[in-house]
């Protein structure tokens, strides 16, 4: 319960800032733009605003989750508004899933205006057939910033603003290039391939939440995908919060 | 304030007039350049972290560009194959970039070789795609200096058997064996576009064919069912 108060005050927060709204406004001129850039695409125009749609939701979330997610709890240790707050018969693990949720939440709306906008464009174009792929594909963003967001409130719970925002995006860039690291760990001898294996297990498989490749040419995914996506999203963000969990409670606020 | 105003619009003045000087004076990164730089598209696709469809269509986009630019100008298109290498290997499904790369490196590129080697990665990347086979085909079709019509013929089919095939690609299949000279399998493709097509004219294309073939190989006289064809040409000169 208390989590969701936390949650509700921390969507608030994030939806009134303008960080958000610029993030939103960004994410539709650059959908407009990609009208005005597809007439340089010879007959492609449809597929470049698939793409570019998909991406930008996917890099808009991301510079919000750096933004705004890597303040969320440094902001309030720094202010010393949280002594108030966990004065409060607040757990510390309820403040920190309040936290994760409500900027998740913020994230969701951001992702949802903006699929429905590259949705509707493309609809307006005529291209009726991407509804499906454009929606798991916007989903599967979605989750893929909510584990972000995760990691970002782990490492705001334990570090500065600036340092979590390095953090996090070290765990982004890592985990994007995780399947690569299971490759090379198969390809790898001994310790090296085992280090290997355990660094593309430890950072977030973010590959899974992509499929902007299969939205392009306006495939859907199996329902074992998303499954399997959705899934891998809540335990990783458990295990994430469950860390920033241990980290905090350890923490002694003076 | 108003002096703070006109300072800043005096000074953007400036740096308008500059950059747009700096932009006809001073060399530049030509279309590509940077592209070119990278040996193949597997080593950019990790710096893509995710996105390569985007990225390959940004590279698109620059390569239409490109080929604009020297078609326009001095027909010298150096930078081609290696820029839909990367291309077809970050978007391995961008079925117009194999099609497009293909004929441009064929035709203005002078390099029937690596067109077909692009077309060919497309198939192995798409193996059910009947419009590349279909596509493959019109190039072997109209390769320049000579068709090769058995070539041809084996990718017309190969398409004719796709469910996203053009619906032409039977007939084409049949003229293309027609003209290799195999016409017992010409025949044989003739007959199924008789039976599969509603179309009258078809029909009649296809009727008159299959007679052209029973009266050559009744006497022996293969040419009787073989067309002129002419001699493909690249019509752009270097």
């Amino acid at each position: 319960m208390n989590a969701l108060l936390v949650a509700r005050n921390t969507f608030r927060e994030a939806t009134r800032d303008r960080v958000l709204a610029g993030i939103v406004v960004t994410g539709l001129v650059l959908l407009a733009m990609t009208q005005v850039v597809g007439v340089l695409a010879l007959g492609e125009a449809r597929r470049l605003t698939v793409d570019l749609g998909l991406s930008a939701i996917s890099l808009l979330g991301l510079f919000v989750v750096l933004l705004v997610g890597t303040n969320l709890v440094a902001k309030e240790i720094e202010r010393r508004t949280i002594y108030n707050l966990l004065s409060r018969p607040i757990a510390r693990h309820e403040y920190l899933i309040g936290k994760w949720a409500g900027l998740s939440a913020a994230l969701w709306v951001v992702c949802a205006v903006l699929g429905v906008a590259l949705g509707l464009l493309l609809a307006v174009r005529g291209s009726h057939g991407h509804v499906g792929s454009i929606a798991e594909a916007v989903y599967l963003a979605g989750l893929e910033l909510t584990v972000i967001t995760s990691i970002a409130v782990l490492c705001s719970s334990l570090s500065t603003p600036v340092l979590s925002a390095l953090y996090t995006l070290g765990f982004y860039l890592v985990g994007e290039w995780s399947y690569d690291l299971r490759a090379f760990a198969d390809k790898a001898q001994g310790m090296a391939g085992g280090i290997l294996g355990v660094v593309a297990n430890v950072v977030p498989n973010l590959p899974l939440f992509n499929m902007r490749t299969l939205a392009s040419s306006a495939q859907v995914t199996s329902a074992g995908h998303l499954v399997i996506a959705t899934l891998y999203a809540l335990v990783y963000c458990g295990c994430a919060l469950a860390l920033a969990t241990a980290a905090f409670e350890s923490r002694d606020f003076k | 304030m108003v002096v703070a105003w006109a300072a800043a619009l005096a000074f953007w003045v400036l740096a308008f007039a500059l950059a747009g000087a700096g932009y006809r004076l001073l060399p530049r990164p030509q279309p590509l350049e940077e592209l070119s730089y990278y040996p193949s598209g597997n080593h950019l696709r990790p710096a893509t972290l995710g996105h390569e469809e985007t990225a390959a269509d940004l590279g698109w986009i620059r390569a239409v560009q490109y080929y604009g630019e020297h078609r326009r100008t001095d027909n010298r298109f150096v930078r081609m194959r290696h820029v839909f290498d990367i291309l077809t290997t970050l978007s391995p499904h961008f079925l117009d970039a194999y099609v497009f790369g293909a004929f441009a490196l064929a035709q203005e590129g002078q390099d029937f070789h690596a067109a077909e080697a692009l077309m060919q990665k497309g198939l192995e990347a798409n193996p059910q795609s009947g419009q590349l086979a279909f596509e493959l085909g019109f190039l072997y079709y109209v390769r320049p200096g000579g068709r090769d019509l058995s070539h041809a013929a084996e990718y017309f089919e190969q398409a004719s058997h796709q469910a996203d095939g053009p619906p032409q690609s039977a007939r084409f299949a049949a003229f293309a064996r027609q003209n290799s000279g195999d016409l017992g399998v010409a025949y044989a493709l003739w007959s199924d576009v008789l039976e599969n097509t509603t179309n009258p004219a078809m029909r009649e294309m296809a009727e008159r064919e299959m007679r052209r073939i029973r009266r050559a190989l009744e006497s022996g006289q293969t040419e009787i069912a073989l067309d002129h064809l002419g001699t493909p040409r690249v019509l752009v000169r270097h």
